[in-house]
């Protein structure tokens, strides 16, 4: 990546990257509780983007012609930024049915997928907020885009902040089409504050 | 977190008490430990009936499966939670504060469920915070219906409220794929008023203007419910007739032609005679595109025009 890296030296991206381990096997582990299902996770990705890779890295993680619908949270205090969850439209309809529903109208499919984003979002969140020694609040998820093609779901010239942090994790069920990808992305300032915390938790080793 | 000074915590107190927005608490057996004002004023239940009561055999109303739900997992999850008045428009039925303008049931209700951790990091209380969203949802109600009317608007045409151009053409491009993929019959008719710039020149434009709009609406209830009537130009009419093949198509207009010539226009006490000619064809498996059909109806109408007018003519 031809990001200007300083923002994060070697020593803090490895201890983020053990962190966002510990954190995500956790989020994995409440999702199976709420879905009574086995949840396979990817191994966290880290990365820095630019805003013009923005669209780019989207359409990477879940496919260029992908259809998607997307929720976002904003999450603050210590730490701040915002979350997305991308889900494939067939995916949704397998989550409804693997919740019970037979069939769904629109604003129940909505609440059901904020349901579970926020729950994928806090339980991460929260579990990297903890081992950083910080405790976030967050704001309600709401819908961003539903069945937009992947590469469409952010526009570059729109975008407030020139480079980001990006975390990148998968979860996939056992036996189930259902799939989503959760990312969650500090931008600029957000990255200092990042950098500071990741200092007093290495300190503390 | 350090003990706050006594003038901050009555502060704090009179805030939570005061603010307005809901708050309440409740602990692992559902009981309810806060319950500030807002709740009381709303719900009409003082703060000593309902602490230390179970919420759900206190509310009735509430929609028990989904809050059970959501309260336990976030002492399970130690997460916030949330509800959206969008999904679920209120939990408790509160009044709103339109009495008189109305428009709503219940007061619409954003609620935020966070957990109160205790000094080991468990979850002992759930606090919730309800606030009081009707104006917005009001708002974004009617933001909505006029948005339906615009789009609707969009589709029509101004004098005569029949589809206009762009939007009929858009129907037979979406017809014709589905007969090319699904398979069935779509015939389109071109239906065409005669002489009538002699109609404009003799009676005036707003005679013409009252010819098309009575034409159209005499056209539109000639049709039946599954065919589509758009304004293609000046004073000419389009009518898409879906599982219709030529010979169908042909009775159709037929009848039209036959209608339209008997019934004279009235306007401004005077009768105005009218008669069109329509050009009618049918989708064929040769097609590759819908403005082939088009093409077809079109050449037929020519036909028909050339034919002496005042009758209906089939195009291939």
């Amino acid at each position: 990546m031809t990001m200007n890296n300083a923002n994060l030296s070697i020593e803090q991206i490895d201890a983020l990257q053990e962190i966002v381990n510990i954190a995500m096997g956790q989020a994995g582990d409440s999702l199976a509780r709420v879905l009574n299902s086995f949840v396979r996770l990817s191994v966290p990705r880290i990365r820095l983007i630019n805003s013009a890779q923005a669209s780019q890295c989207i359409a990477e993680i879940v496919g260029d012609t992908q259809q998607i619908t997307a929720v976002r949270q904003s999450f603050y205090n210590k730490l701040c930024g915002e979350a997305l969850t991308l889900f494939s439209s067939e995916g949704c309809r397998d989550l409804a049915t693997l919740m019970g529903h037979q069939t769904l109208d629109t604003e129940t499919e909505k609440e059901l997928l904020f349901d579970i984003s926020n729950i994928l979002v806090g339980a991460c969140l929260n579990g990297i907020a903890e081992q950083l020694g910080a405790d976030l609040s967050f704001s309600a998820p709401s819908l961003m885009a539903s069945n937009v093609v992947s590469s469409q779901l952010l526009s570059p010239d729109t975008l407030p902040w020139a480079y980001a942090l990006q975390v990148e994790v998968n979860f996939s069920l056992e036996q189930h089409k259902f799939k989503s990808h959760l990312i969650i992305m500090l931008a600029e300032d957000a990255i200092t504050a990042l950098a500071d915390s990741l200092n007093y938790f290495i300190e503390a080793i | 977190m350090d003990a706050l000074p006594p003038a901050v915590t009555s502060l704090l107190d009179f805030l939570i008490d005061r603010i307005n927005i809901g708050i309440f608490a409740v602990n692992r057996n559902m009981e309810c430990t806060l319950w500030n004002r807002f709740m009381e004023s709303h719900s009409g239940v003082a703060s000593a009936s309902v602490l230390c009561k179970n919420l759900f055999q206190f509310f009735d109303e509430l929609p028990h499966k989904i809050l059970y739900h959501k309260i336990n997992s976030v002492f399970i999850l130690k997460n916030f939670a949330f509800t959206s008045w969008e999904q679920r428009p209120y939990l408790f039925k509160f009044r709103h504060h339109r009495p008189v303008t109305g428009g709503v049931e219940y007061m619409y209700q954003d609620c935020t469920f966070i957990p109160l951790k205790d000094p080991a990091g468990e979850v002992q209380q759930v606090c919730v915070t309800l606030i009081d969203v009707t104006d917005t949802a009001v708002y974004q109600k009617m933001m909505k219906e006029a948005m339906t009317s615009l789009a609707e608007a969009s589709n029509r045409d101004g004098l005569t409220g029949i589809y206009n151009r762009r939007c009929i053409e858009e129907v037979i491009m979406k017809e014709c794929q589905r007969v090319q993929r699904y398979g069935g019959t779509l015939s389109l008719a071109f239906i065409d008023l005669d002489r009538f710039k002699e109609i404009n020149d003799t009676y005036g434009h707003l005679a013409g203007d009252d010819v098309l709009r009575i034409t159209s609406t005499f056209l539109n209830e000639s049709l039946r419910q599954i065919d589509a009537l758009g304004r293609y130009g000046g004073e000419e009419f389009v009518a898409v007739l879906p599982a219709t093949d030529i010979e169908g198509a042909y009775i159709v207009a037929e009848r039209l032609c036959r209608r339209l010539a008997d019934i004279p226009v009235h306007h401004n006490e005077i009768d105005i005679r009218v008669t069109a000619s329509v050009g009618i064809a049918e989708w064929q498996p040769t097609m590759s595109r819908y403005e082939d059909l088009i093409k077809a109806a079109d050449q037929a109408l020519y036909q028909a025009k050339a034919d002496g007018r005042n009758c209906v003519r089939r195009g291939t």
